[in-house]
């Protein structure tokens, strides 16, 4: 068996088949992504286990994994995200927390992202209630792309879906959402409201 | 700015301190219950597979895999260009680039005897040690402490080479470094030093923190073991 240091996750996965150890790599490779990933959708409490389980779940199943998809990220997301459903009533709460945070204001930030951390502390907590209040497979695309920043296909590939329909799916979100913040784009300025991007 | 950007701003973030003692723990989680897993579908093949091969021999056999696709390793041999190579085990990865640059990811100081013939395939005259350590009592408290001051006793490379042959990673838990074997001046070793923490914590064993450095010979002071003895339990590192 012959596997160099560039060899890809497929590679990995595979080989793991006949000598499991080799899928730590493919832990040791993207856990802190998606541990990362998880912290944000559940909490401190959970993050470490649903991770753990996550893996698990991929080594678990890793004789399935498509061997021509070169990055295991949005197989190992997808599973995430199923592992993520199983606690809803945490992030429904991990939710509301994070509305009532906003409310109370942005952490100081003297970075060159100031703009960007205003709109979010001023916009955060109306935006928070709109995301928890989205259907669950609405809101596990959404997040996929904004807080996961998976590209259209590899939230497409994460989901088990195709790009088109995830861009469709993205579209009917954003404007549903525009429609409960107050039927515009809130996110900008009177003045530049004509160049929003919807 | 739209709604994905905005959103992208409220993402929740951990201290990156936290994140990555969550990830070693959630490591810890993976690997001890796949090879529990393992254990068992082993268990219930043997008979079938192996016959006599003994469960313990099986494990030593799965502890630990090599994988290369470059010539067959010489130990000593610096500098292997084109030589990749990948090595993981529960307690530590090493990996070899095409370059011959070696980078280790140390998870837990456990089986030093591998990982020390593992660099040594990669080229890297490595010598993996832990330095005993010797209960000292310090301000009505009691604290593990190296027993072997080895630092004052090593013929170490001056300053450049050490800065040329191994470099740190910036990883708060864990330890990650890459070697350079070309670096090396021809003869010297890279000693491996891994020493008992100061600061045990709530009287269990204390961390282990790993110190590199470059020796202009492999020879070591007497009160280092001369061979890597392994420990009775493994053990976090808390970086070097």
């Amino acid at each position: 068996m012959t596997i160099d240091t560039q060899a890809s996750d497929a590679d990995l996965i595979v080989a793991s088949l006949a000598e499991p150890d080799l899928f730590t790599a493919v832990f040791d490779r993207h856990s802190a992504e998606i541990l990362r990933y998880v912290y944000a959708r559940l909490g401190p409490d959970l993050a470490e286990d649903v991770t753990a389980e996550t893996f698990l779940a991929a080594f678990g199943c890793r004789d399935r994994y498509d061997g021509a998809c070169s990055d295991a990220r949005p197989w190992l997301y997808g599973i995430a995200v199923r592992q993520i459903s199983r606690h809803r009533r945490v992030e429904a709460r991990r939710l509301r927390l994070l509305r009532s945070a906003l409310a109370d204001g942005p952490a100081p930030d003297h970075g060159d992202r100031v703009a960007e951390r205003v709109t979010a502390a001023r916009l955060g907590p109306r935006l928070a209630a709109v995301v928890a209040a989205l259907p669950r497979q609405d809101r596990e695309l959404l997040l996929l792309i904004a807080w996961a920043e998976l590209s259209y296909a590899e939230a497409a590939a994460a989901l088990g879906t195709t790009s088109s329909a995830v861009k469709a799916r993205l579209h009917r979100i954003r404007v549903r959402m525009r429609q409960q913040l107050g039927g515009s784009n809130p996110m900008n300025d009177p003045m530049d409201e004509e160049n929003s991007d919807g | 700015m739209g709604e994905i950007s905005t959103l992208r701003e409220m993402r929740p973030e951990a201290p990156a301190a936290e994140l990555d003692a969550m990830r070693m723990a959630a490591r810890e989680q993976f690997v001890t219950r796949t090879r529990r897993a393992q254990r068992a579908r082993r268990r219930w093949r043997l008979p079938v597979l192996v016959g006599g091969l003994t469960a313990a021999a099986a494990a030593g056999a799965a502890a630990a895999l090599v994988l290369t696709s470059g010539p067959a390793a010489v130990p000593g041999q610096h500098g292997r260009a084109g030589h990749a190579g990948l090595v993981v085990t529960a307690a530590w990865t090493v990996r070899e680039d095409a370059d011959g640059t070696v980078t280790v990811y140390l998870q837990q100081y456990a089986d030093p005897a591998g990982l020390q013939q593992t660099l040594q395939s990669d080229g890297v005259n490595a010598i993996v040690r832990q330095i005993p350590a010797e209960s000292v009592t310090v301000g009505g408290q009691t604290v593990e402490y190296p027993a072997c001051n080895y630092t004052a006793f090593t013929d170490a490379e001056p300053r450049a080479v050490q800065q040329a042959v191994w470099t740190l990673g910036d990883r708060a838990a864990g330890a990650v470094f890459t070697i350079h074997p070309e670096a090396m001046p021809q003869g010297s070793a890279l000693f491996l030093a891994f020493l008992p923490s100061v600061s045990p914590k709530n009287g269990a064993a204390g961390l282990i923190t790993l110190k590199p450095v470059v020796l202009s010979d492999d020879t070591v002071p007497a009160c280092v073991p001369s061979k890597p003895l392994p420990t009775a339990a493994p053990l976090p590192p808390s970086g070097p």
